[in-house]
């Protein structure tokens, strides 16, 4: 009967996991919790915005009246501009050159405000999602679930609803940013914010789903969703660290490899601190901007990587537990 | 398919140290109303919720339905359940998340599935109510009507009347007798004992997580094994009922009780017409025939 065929036992968990998902975005949607938090993010990016715009300026219209004062043209004006530029997008992004090509046409107030965004999302993720199974688990209205669907469809329902949430919410933001950056900027062509909207919010949804799913693992593995919440931050906290130190390590160690002559021995940990960086979701997200495909491939494969490993995760975590 | 919805091995489930369940084997006949009975802290629900593979057990094996309600899916459309303790989730409406829940057993018409079960415990004033907004017991009827949607076979219903009043009660084990002339397996637990034994044709009582004893209504309430005369007025010559056929043992039970136990495999009504004759001859005045004993008495005796 119905367990002896493969297929439609795949089917009916298919359809399962549909309906969690269209039911669960739907409460989403309606509980408010996603409204007040795009408000909060969009505050918090317009807020960046402005910051960054007026110190954008400031610095702009101090070197110009340096140059004024230098004597120099309008000509040279532009140039340290242009200087001043790549200096900041070295510093965000990377000092890859087919990069810097392809971004030359975005405002950096833009660049900014993504960078920032990208890194907060995460926080954002987290506290949007942290209950969606703790949240069940711990009152355990769970029990309702699992007498008509799959462990793994609950699952995959109310994690696909939180990447539909965060599409749609990244989307907002996203446009706005590029709105904002269309009306400050009329050399912004129209042409270039469709294709740089496009690839920033390509580039913001790889980035976030393994942190959805980072989400939805901490969530399967307490009843608490407070608990869940904490350890969701303490993780992201981790990952940071992993990646700030295996960055710091690389540098000192590419300067290490410099003066190797006069060196003395090798710093013992070093070797090994370099590796932290690769384990760190964050550490993948300077080529998802990139104009090659090969690059911005290898990147999001690094997160679907991630994105499996915890959801592989949280299904282990979900199947075995008494809910 | 076998004659039984459910079986359990040798089941055990500790939470650390504490031992919820301890190595209970029973077995539910398919179509009867069964009952779990036991005091607080018994192991029912524990064993509940390994029936609905909520839990996975310790030790032993279950089969419901003849499958293991471990297997993802397995018990999906078979297996209506009223959990303890679980809440519902806020943010709905009761209408709107039992049609979700029915749609999501894949049932063909879920809204109407959803209005059925809800008139049926007499809470459609509640459909357009928040879940959060609904009082104990309408919830717990609430959870009761998502349990009955689709009509499954197996019913499993943990202290389903606890917290209601006496109508809503009533209704509930009006609802319990209708699923038994469907043919719908249930199993059902409770505190009140007079209910059970309305309720339910065999049982199985739980004491301490261990299984104290399981049977039929009549095994458990000794039916067909002992009758009571109550007397009014009279002399009862104890011996000489004793030593009558198929009469075992006779004694008074206080003042004005005469219990008397009968030999296996013989029709009660043959030994209770028979003791009834010999006393109205001695001139015996008797206020009432009673057979067996109280579900209630029985359980205290046992535990
Ligand atoms: N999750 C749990 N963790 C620890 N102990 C539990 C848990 N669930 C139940 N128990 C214990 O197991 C015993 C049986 O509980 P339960 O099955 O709920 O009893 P009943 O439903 O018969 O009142 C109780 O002593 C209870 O404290
Ligand atoms: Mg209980």
């Amino acid at each position: 009967m119905r367990n002896s065929a493969r297929f439609p036992h795949t089917l009916d968990g298919l359809k399962e996991t549909l309906v969690i998902w269209s039911a669960e975005l739907r409460r989403a949607v309606r509980s408010g919790r996603a409204v007040v938090l795009l408000g909060l993010y969009s505050m918090f990016s317009a807020l960046v915005l402005l910051v960054v715009g007026w110190l954008a300026g400031q610095v702009r219209e101090a070197v110009n009246k340096q140059l004024e004062t230098a004597g120099a043209g309008a000509d040279a004006s532009a140039q340290v501009g242009e200087e001043m530029r790549k200096g900041v997008l070295g510093f965000l992004l990377s000092d890859d050159s087919a990069m810097m090509e392809a971004l030359s046409r975005v405002p950096l107030e833009v660049l900014v405000v993504f960078k920032i965004t990208l890194f907060f999302l995460p926080a954002y993720v987290a506290l949007m999602g942290f209950d969606q199974l703790s949240g069940e688990v711990g009152p355990r209205s769970m029990r309702y679930l699992t007498v008509r669907a799959r462990r793994s469809s609950v699952l995959l329902g109310k994690f696909l609803s939180q990447a539909t949430l965060l599409l749609g919410l990244v989307l907002i933001i996203d446009m706005a940013i590029f709105v904002y950056a269309r009306i400050a900027n009329p050399g912004f062509g129209f042409a270039d914010v469709v294709i740089n909207l496009i690839k920033f919010w390509l580039a913001a949804i790889v980035f976030s789903l393994a942190y959805v799913s980072l989400t939805t693992l901490c969530s399967s593995l307490f009843r608490s969703p407070a608990v869940s919440l904490v350890f969701n931050f303490i993780l992201l906290f981790v990952f940071w660290l992993m990646d700030t130190i295996g960055r710091a390590a690389q540098t000192a160690y590419s300067a290490y490899q410099v003066v190797d002559a006069y060196a003395v021995g090798e710093p013992s940990m070093m070797p090994f601190l370099r590796f932290l960086r690769y384990l760190s979701p964050s550490y993948y997200a300077g080529n998802l901007l990139h104009p090659k495909l090969a690059e911005f491939a290898a990147s999001g494969a690094a997160y679907a990587g991630f994105a499996m490993v915890f959801l592989l995760g949280a299904y282990a975590v979900l199947r075995a537990r008494d809910l | 398919m076998s004659d039984l919805a459910i079986e359990l091995f040798g089941v055990s489930k500790r939470f650390g140290p504490k031992v919820a369940v301890s190595n209970v084997s029973l077995s539910v006949p398919r179509g009867s109303v069964f009952g779990l009975i036991g005091p607080n802290g018994a192991g029912k629900t524990t064993t509940f919720s390994m029936m609905c593979g909520y839990l996975y057990p310790t030790e032993g094996t279950l089969k419901v339905m003849d499958v293991d309600p471990a297997t993802p899916g397995a018990l999906k459309g078979r297996l209506g359940a009223l959990p303890q303790d679980a809440v519902l989730p806020p943010g709905w409406e009761t209408g709107a998340l039992l049609t979700y829940w029915a749609r999501l057993s894949a049932l063909a018409e879920p809204e109407r599935e959803a209005r059925e079960a809800l008139e049926q415990v007499g809470l459609m004033e509640a459909w357009n109510v928040q879940t959060q907004a609904l009082s104990h017991g309408m919830a717990k009827r609430a959870a009761m009507a998502q349990a009955l949607m689709g009509r499954p076979p197996l019913v499993l219903l943990d202290e389903p009347t606890a917290g209601l009043d006496p109508r809503i009660a009533a209704q509930v084990r009006q609802v319990i007798k209708g699923m038994k002339e469907a043919r719908q397996t249930v199993v059902v637990s409770s505190h009140n004992l007079q209910e059970l034994e309305e309720l339910c044709d065999a049982a199985a009582i739980l004491d301490k997580g261990k299984l104290a004893q399981a049977g039929t209504m009549s095994e458990l309430t000794g039916q067909g094994s002992e009758f009571r005369v109550q007397i009014a007025r009279g002399d009862v010559l104890i011996p000489e009922i004793a030593s009558m056929a198929d009469v075992t043992d006779a004694r008074m039970e206080g003042e004005s009780v005469l219990r008397v136990r009968i030999k296996g495999g013989v029709k009660p009504e043959e030994v209770i017409s028979r003791v009834v004759g010999h006393l109205l001859q001695h001139g015996v005045l008797i206020l009432g025939v009673s057979r067996g004993q109280r579900l209630e008495d029985r359980v205290l005796q046992l535990l």
